[in-house]
């Protein structure tokens, strides 16, 4: 058994081979692990994602890789199975990824402790925990984004600003998917409650929020100002359903940040007109990253997947974590020289500066510290057809999540004494 | 040939009595148990921490459901949840500082007295029934260890498994978090083997062909019910709390689902009802096909062999194991067990196959 | 809490919960006559609708044709899941039934988003977002309608149960060997109470799918349906409609008041309440048949 299974190589999705020139084959290729769920509770979101990442890994081979070194994905699906993804981890690690990408928050945490303990890098896009921007107790955990408390934060800045600074009883009202996701941004609405001043009310639905008919009644009768809509996936249009029959404006009603044009095709393109939603990575096509990507990946047949999905949300996601790996990566080689080595790629991601991968991210820049990157968002709205930016790229109330990610970070570091 | 059977010749009771009186069944245990305890050496890392030891724990746990399910004959879909209760309870016993050893014990007991409240279910109900209840009830533990942050850990939902010592050696490496594991497994599976020979077994067996049968001859089904729940949700939860310290080293309360019972009923069904080979055969099967399922279509699909989307190639493995589960009770009822069972029959009198009884 | 309040969460709670009874009316249909725990309910409602979602989107078919040939294929697919799958079951212990089913809900979960793909697709049968409003009450127009041809649905179950057909179903349920006796077909009436389930499952399934959009997701009903169906009555067609406004009205009205005193979904604790106080006090349901087997 154990020979079948050594035989059994991972899914390269991409062969330095066939798609790198001359160049990207003479240097040991860079190998990244993702292990992502394609068929349990995140399948809104992963094929568009694995599709994003895969295809700018193309876009850099065949601009001769990094530094001459061809970038490999592999690629494997946990059904959202921690064991399968621990599975996934250790194998990822004997065949020498720097990187390791779950897009699970179930599976990222089952393998943050071995992570920590081995030094891998994990990145955690838009989701995971908040509290991992602490680089210095976690030390290998990339955000590199702002995760659910400084999306938190960005939606009620948006709000304040709407509001000419002055949200003095005002309501602002949160309809969250009752599972620890939905409740991770709790604390941060309540401490800015305290600060600005308005009034909150939270509203949950029971998972998977197929049927949230209870908490939009609820809602109802609380006559909020703002409503600001927390779940994933399914739920989502479900959500925006519910709000459209009760009455619920759509231009006051904000998102965390899935909520793609797929939702919004669900219920109707042209209904749903308005909607709010936060954003950490622009959407569409006129973007020259996502440009080269159409006329060296897509155009040449080499594309991961369907063309119409090249420039959604999910898929800019992908390629936006693939972009800041990349110039991680580079940055290391520059500085650290060869080989790439878990180790040398922290430094090199940790070294990350107002990197903006052409007006796909707002300025990142990661620090030892700081390992979400300024938690720079901002606010779109869907116009029946694409979303449209409400806002500059901006970090809002970082001093109250840093405070929350301190503490929590904290409260890890004690209790894994 | 293999089996000589020649020559055994039993003159004490206890000799009749043994668990393997074929000489080579003794021989094949005794290799497995070496390979067992050498295997940190044999074995890399990736097999030893990602295959090997999540599957003796998955047995441990499958055995203590096999106990209820097929020795007893009741049916139980909350079994995750139960480990849940041990996992939960021993970490935060462990945190409250009493040793490692106590704390396992003292999780053991607590899901055994929860498990109870599920086996008082069954006093009332059976079959589909008492199936629809303990659904029920796991979905109450789910949501009380979600929504309870002093148990589930914080806003996060994760409770870090702490570092812990077992006989005043710390357990840190895949090395010894197997052995601890290994253990475990090792005092649950003698268990299990020994107890088709007590009194309460055979109790267990009459409960479970015929309960007011059972109750005619002095056999009380209400108590051995009960029994049976406890002792198999004791080792649910030592099970549980193993899975928790030696292996995710951090709990959330997906890792015990209402998916993880149905996995684990899978483990007995598949492996069969009431046998302990079957139970390390069902969770196996149940476990490491997801994944080898994975990395096969994976490596066919580089070698370009499936030409198809990533979304269709993913779900091949969901595909192939519910075709499994339903493929196995549709053709082998008896499960894995009962494959092995022709097998040995067939090598027990090779070559003179006539000879088979 | 005034009236109004409480109107509003129980009318739109009794509407969702006849579009779950809908999804029990399968489950109860099956046990019936067959006396079968049918698990795969939910995943056949998915079949269901990704099936007229496939007929009426990629193929092109105007609704109503998707609707009717859909009806048709998940009754034929119900027929043949029970002579290929259950048929062989006949006489097996009661979990491995169970677990067949439950191993079918796995196979159907992992090949239907594999044919059709996982993304969440459109449906839309022409029921608009705005809602009902009387008075000061809103009504949900897409529950109201699902509720409406659940009630009609399961009103044609009842009245099937009183054609020729519908008797052989009856008797069967009654007394499979005695059926047998007078020249009834055992297996032709239970693979009917199956295909029946097809049907039901397709129905419940365009109706969730408009009002959540069609993905894997959909199996999930199975959970409330078994809620409904065990208060109702494993083998009462009618209780299935009490039980699915009770479970309805009981999972929006107690939420309504009890959440925001202890901050927390208590929604999801009503149905498993809800079956485990029936176990408790009346195993057999509200309607069902008293001949259960006690302990």
């Amino acid at each position: 058994m154990r020979r079948t299974l050594t035989g059994l190589a991972l899914a390269t999705v991409l062969s330095a081979a066939a798609l790198g020139p001359a160049a990207a084959q003479d240097k040991a290729p860079i190998k990244l692990g993702t292990a992502l769920d394609f068929t349990a509770v995140y399948t809104f979101v992963t094929a568009e994602y694995s599709q994003g990442q895969r295809d700018y890994a193309s876009l850099l081979n065949a601009k001769g890789g990094i530094k001459g070194h061809s970038v490999e994905i592999m690629v494997v699906d946990t059904g959202n199975q921690p064991q399968r993804g621990i599975e996934a981890y250790e194998r990822f690690k004997n065949e020498g990824a720097v990187l390791v990408d779950f897009l699970s928050t179930p599976v990222s945490r089952a393998v943050v402790p071995r992570a920590l303990a081995d030094g891998m890098n994990v990145i955690t896009l838009f989701h995971g925990r908040s509290d991992a921007a602490d680089g210095t107790v976690f030390p290998t955990i990339f955000p590199m984004t702002p995760a659910y408390w400084s999306q938190a934060t960005a939606i009620v800045k948006y709000i304040d600003d709407q509001e000419k600074g002055d949200l003095k009883g005002k309501k602002i009202a949160l309809v969250m998917i009752d599972s620890p996701f939905g409740r991770e941004p709790l604390p941060v609405f309540e401490e800015l409650c305290k600060r600005l001043g308005y009034e909150f009310s939270a509203f949950p639905y029971p998972s998977p929020g197929n049927e949230q008919s209870s908490a939009w009644t609820q809602l109802r009768r609380f006559k909020p100002d703002w409503t600001i809509i927390w779940g994933a996936g399914g739920g989502q249009s479900v959500s925006v359903r519910d709000a459209i029959s009760n009455g619920i404006p759509l231009d006051r009603l904000a998102s965390v940040i899935w909520l793609s044009e797929t939702d919004a095709n669900i219920i109707g393109a042209g209904q749903t007109k308005g909607i709010l939603r936060f954003e950490g990575v622009a959407y569409g096509k006129d973007l020259p990253v996502i440009q080269a990507i159409e006329q060296e990946v897509v155009a040449k047949g080499k594309g991961a997947g369907p063309a119409e999905k090249v420039g959604g949300t999910y898929y800019n996601i992908g390629v936006a974590s693939m972009a800041l790996f990349g110039e991680g990566a580079r940055l290391a080689l520059e500085k650290e020289g060869e080989p790439l080595t878990p180790a040398k790629l922290k430094k090199g991601l940790e070294s990350i500066k107002d990197f903006t991968a052409d007006g796909l991210l707002p300025p990142v820049t990661i620090t030892g510290e700081d390992h979400q990157g300024g938690g720079r968002g901002r606010i779109a709205a869907w116009d029946g057809s694409k979303w449209v930016p409400k806002s500059a790229w901006a970090p809002a109330y970082q001093d109250i999540v840093w405070d929350l990610i301190h503490k929590s970070a904290e409260e890890f570091k004690a209790s894994s004494k | 040939m293999f089996y000589r059977l020649a020559g055994i010749r039993h003159t004490r009771y206890a000799a009749d009595r043994q668990l393997w009186p074929v000489p080579v069944d003794r021989a094949q245990i005794a290799a497995l148990t070496a390979f067992a305890a050498a295997a940190p050496l044999l074995l890399s890392n990736l097999y030893l921490g990602s295959y090997l030891l999540p599957w003796i724990i998955w047995s441990t746990a499958a055995l203590g459901l096999n106990l209820l399910m097929g020795w007893a004959g009741q049916i139980h879909l909350g079994y995750a949840a139960v480990m849940a209760i041990g996992a939960y309870s021993t970490i935060h016993i462990v945190r409250a500082g009493l040793p490692f050893e106590l704390a396992i014990i003292g999780g053991g007991l607590l899901s055994a007295v929860i498990g109870l409240v599920f086996g008082f279910a069954a006093l009332r109900v059976k079959g589909l029934y008492l199936a629809i209840s303990t659904l029920a009830m796991q979905y109450l533990v789910d949501w009380i260890v979600s929504h309870v942050q002093a148990i589930s850990g914080g806003s996060q939902a994760t409770l870090q498994a702490p570092a812990f010592r077992v006989l005043g050696l710390p357990v840190a490496g895949d090395m010894m978090r197997y052995y601890v594991a290994l253990a475990v497994c090792l005092v649950v599976t003698s268990f299990l083997l020994n107890v088709g020979r007590t009194s309460f077994g055979r109790a267990l067996a009459a409960v479970r062909e015929k309960d007011f049968a059972a109750a005619i001859v002095g056999v009380d089904p209400f108590y051995f019910k009960l029994l049976a729940f406890w002792c198999s949700s004791f080792v649910g939860g030592i099970a549980g709390a193993v899975l928790a310290f030696c292996y995710y080293r951090a709990v959330t309360p997906e890792q015990f689902n209402l998916d993880v019972s149905i996995q684990a009923v899978a483990m007995v069904i598949v492996g069969g009802l009431g046998s302990v080979i079957g139970s390390y055969l069902g969770a196996a099967l149940v476990l490491l096909a997801p994944i080898m399922l994975n990395n096969l279509v994976a490596a066919l699909a580089r070698a370009g062999a499936l030409p198809m989307s990533e979304e269709v190639l993913s779900h091949i493995p969901l595909i192939l194991y519910g075709g499994l589960i339903v493929g196995f009770l549709l053709f082998e009822p008896l499960g894995l067990a009962k494959v092995y069972d022709n097998l040995r029959n067939y090598f027990l009198v090779w070559p003179f196959r006539h000879a088979r009884r | 809490m005034d009236l109004m309040y409480f109107a509003e969460l129980a009318m739109n709670g009794a509407l969702v919960g006849l579009m779950y009874a809908l999804v029990a009316l399968g489950i109860v249909l099956v046990f019936k006559s067959s006396g079968v725990a049918n698990l795969a309910q939910g995943a056949l409602a998915m079949v269901g609708a990704y099936v007229v979602w496939w007929l009426a989107d990629p193929l092109g078919a105007p609704l109503w044709a998707a609707v009717v040939v859909g009806i048709l294929i998940m009754f034929f697919f119900g027929r043949a899941f029970e002579r290929l799958a259950l048929r062989r079951m006949i006489g097996q212990p009661v979990i491995m039934v169970i677990m067949l089913t439950l191993g079918t809900e796995i196979l159907l979960r992992g090949s239907a988003p594999a044919l059709w793909g996982a993304q969440m697709k459109r449906m839309d049968i022409g029921i608009g977002q705005q809602p009902i409003v009387l008075g000061d009450m809103l009504i949900n127009r897409a529950y109201l309608a699902g509720g409406v041809v659940a009630v009609v649905l399961i009103g044609l179950a009842m009245l099937f149960f009183n054609s020729r057909q519908g008797v052989m179903l009856r008797a069967v349920s009654d007394d499979q060997t005695a059926s047998w006796a007078v020249g009834i077909s055992v297996e032709r009436a239970i693979g009917v109470s199956w295909g029946l389930a097809g049907i039901a499952a397709a129905c419940a399934g365009i109706l969730w799918g408009s009002v959540q959009g069609v993905d894997w997701t959909l199996s999930l009903l199975l959970i409330k349906a078994l809620a409904v169906a065990i208060l109702g009555g494993l083998d009462s067609i009618g209780g299935v409609v009490i039980a699915g406004v009770a479970v309805g009205i009981l999972e929006n009205v107690i939420p309504g008041y009890i959440d925001p005193l202890v901050g927390g979904g208590t929604r999801d604790l009503v149905a498993s309440t809800v079956i485990l106080l029936t176990m408790l006090v009346r195993p057999f349901g509200l309607f069902g048949r008293e001949d259960i087997e006690r302990v």
